[in-house]
């Protein structure tokens, strides 16, 4: 049993959190894990949406987090924070989109920052699972439809239209049946 | 004396100023700047205001045994609710002072083969570690040339009487290095006299650098980064020097998780700190009555 560090406070994650850190073998060790990391971290602040595997992804978005809500409680002008945010973000411009565009995005939200999608697998193959990892609140179009009823939508047109030229087609054939045997019963009287 | 004049003068000077700092203190009664971390803090920042941060937080530096193991694999909630109820219990019993690793303690226990049933150890704390009920400190201090550790659990119910005889903190966590250190800087008098610090003040921080006997040592102090050794640097050679540079782990302060793994974060500690704050706080101001009315007491006269 061990005392819990007293020296640092962090604010809690508000994403589940395993047990122990993923290894990400590396010839490096633990500094190549931490490369790695980099990376994917430094892609997604970037480019706000990125597909990975899911090992990775997962060990990544717990770091960009991390990363985030430090920003957020310390702010621009804490040393330490300032010097984390120069070690994770690779490019050098992004530490101003984490504390002018991020931080206030961010800032007054009560869920996590980030979000974390299966990606699609090939059907009959053995392959990696991949993610999808993006920041919330990121300018692309919503990965999942969140009205599936919505009128608008391109299959529900096409069904509408579908439905509406079998209904005509079926008041057609009861018009014609209903004029057909007024013409048949003429004659005979 | 023979001692003292065996320290270089720069550790002499030292120690004058620590000494002359300690008796300003009693004079002026003015709050010592702690050299940690509240020089950064003092600053006004330019840009963001900082959060505002519950100041039931600050209690995690006195009562550091109330905060749960951070290892998930320890965690169960109900029975660190009802530990930190037995230690609460256990503190209503037996007064558990404040006190950091560099406090100089004397413990009272009861030992039934001792004379008088009772036994008195003297030391510095060197290590506190444990949560929960089985927090533990360890003291070490050289009687007759022997230098000896006890390691006491906080809430043992043999022990009688923790008392404080100099409240301060060191430079480091842990001070496993006076196991190698020379044997002055942690021989303390069973009979040291309890030295009261000015209500309010913060705890003092004794920035004393020990000095370390030549090698063989029970550990690779080079390694550990130590700040309150001074004379490390001799006893190394270059060998020692290139796998020191060889182990350095830097990235590791940018690891965030890892530190996030280690510690508890704000949220659960503010329901904790607000569990036990009530009751920590009252039995505060009651030792703190019960000492005032001591004070009035005629002393003891002390035998034998």
């Amino acid at each position: 049993m061990n005392q819990a560090d007293i020296t640092k406070l962090v604010s809690k994650l508000r994403i589940k959190v395993p047990p122990t850190h993923r290894r990400l073998r590396n010839p490096l060790g633990p500094e190549g894990r931490l490369n790695k990391l980099r990376k994917t971290v430094t892609g997604l602040i970037k480019y706000e949406r990125i597909e990975l595997n899911y090992n990775r992804a997962d060990e990544a978005r717990q770091y960009a987090e991390r990363l985030i809500s430090e920003a957020i409680s310390h702010g621009d002008c804490h040393k330490p924070t300032m010097e984390i945010a120069d070690f994770w973000l690779l490019e050098k411009e992004l530490v101003h989109k984490l504390f002018k565009v991020l931080v206030p995005r961010f800032e007054n939200s009560s869920s996590a920052f980030t979000k974390m999608y299966k990606a699609p697998k090939p059907a009959y193959a053995r392959a990696i699972e991949k993610t999808i990892l993006e920041l919330k609140g990121n300018p692309y179009p919503s990965l999942t439809t969140r009205q599936p009823n919505n009128k608008l939508l391109l299959q529900n047109v096409l069904l509408d239209a579908a439905k509406y030229d079998y209904r005509q087609t079926k008041y057609a054939e009861i018009a014609e049946k209903m004029s057909t045997p007024e013409e048949t019963k003429n004659p005979d009287s | 004396m023979s001692l003292v004049m065996r320290k270089s003068p720069i550790e002499y000077f030292n120690a004058a100023k620590w000494i002359i700092r300690r008796e300003c203190r009693y004079l002026s009664n003015l709050p010592e700047v702690a050299e940690n971390s509240e020089v950064v803090e003092d600053k006004p920042p330019k840009g963001r205001k900082p959060r505002f941060l519950n100041p039931t937080l600050q209690y995690r530096h006195v009562y550091p045994e109330f905060l749960p193991d951070p290892n998930p694999k320890f965690r169960n909630s109900l029975r660190e609710k009802l530990e930190r109820a037995d230690m609460l219990k256990r503190r209503s019993q037996v007064d558990i002072p404040e006190f950091y690793v560099g406090t100089i303690l004397a413990v009272t226990i009861a030992d039934p083969h001792a004379q008088g049933k009772t036994n008195k150890f003297v030391g510095i704390c060197i290590e506190r570690k444990g949560c929960g009920l089985r927090a533990e400190f360890t003291l070490r201090n050289v009687i007759d040339h022997q230098g000896i550790e006890v390691r006491y659990e906080l809430y043992d119910p043999t022990i009688q009487n923790i008392q404080v005889l100099r409240l301060e903190k060191r430079l480091d966590d842990k001070l496993f290095y006076l196991r190698d250190a020379l044997p002055e800087y942690c021989t303390f008098p069973i009979d040291m006299d309890p030295e009261i610090l000015p209500e309010g003040s913060p705890v003092p921080v004794n920035t004393v650098q020990v000095k370390l006997k030549p090698r063989p040592w029970l550990e690779r102090w080079e390694r550990q980064e130590l700040k309150g050794v001074s004379n490390i640097e001799e006893h190394l050679k270059e060998k020692d020097r290139v796998r020191r540079e060889l182990r350095k782990t830097p990235w590791e302060k940018f690891d965030l998780m890892k530190d996030y793994r280690k510690t508890i974060p704000i949220e659960d500690q503010t329901e904790i700190w607000g569990e036990v704050y009530n009751q920590l706080q009252q039995m505060r101001v009651s030792r703190k009555k019960m000492s005032k009315q001591r004070t009035f007491t005629a002393p003891k006269t002390q035998l034998g």
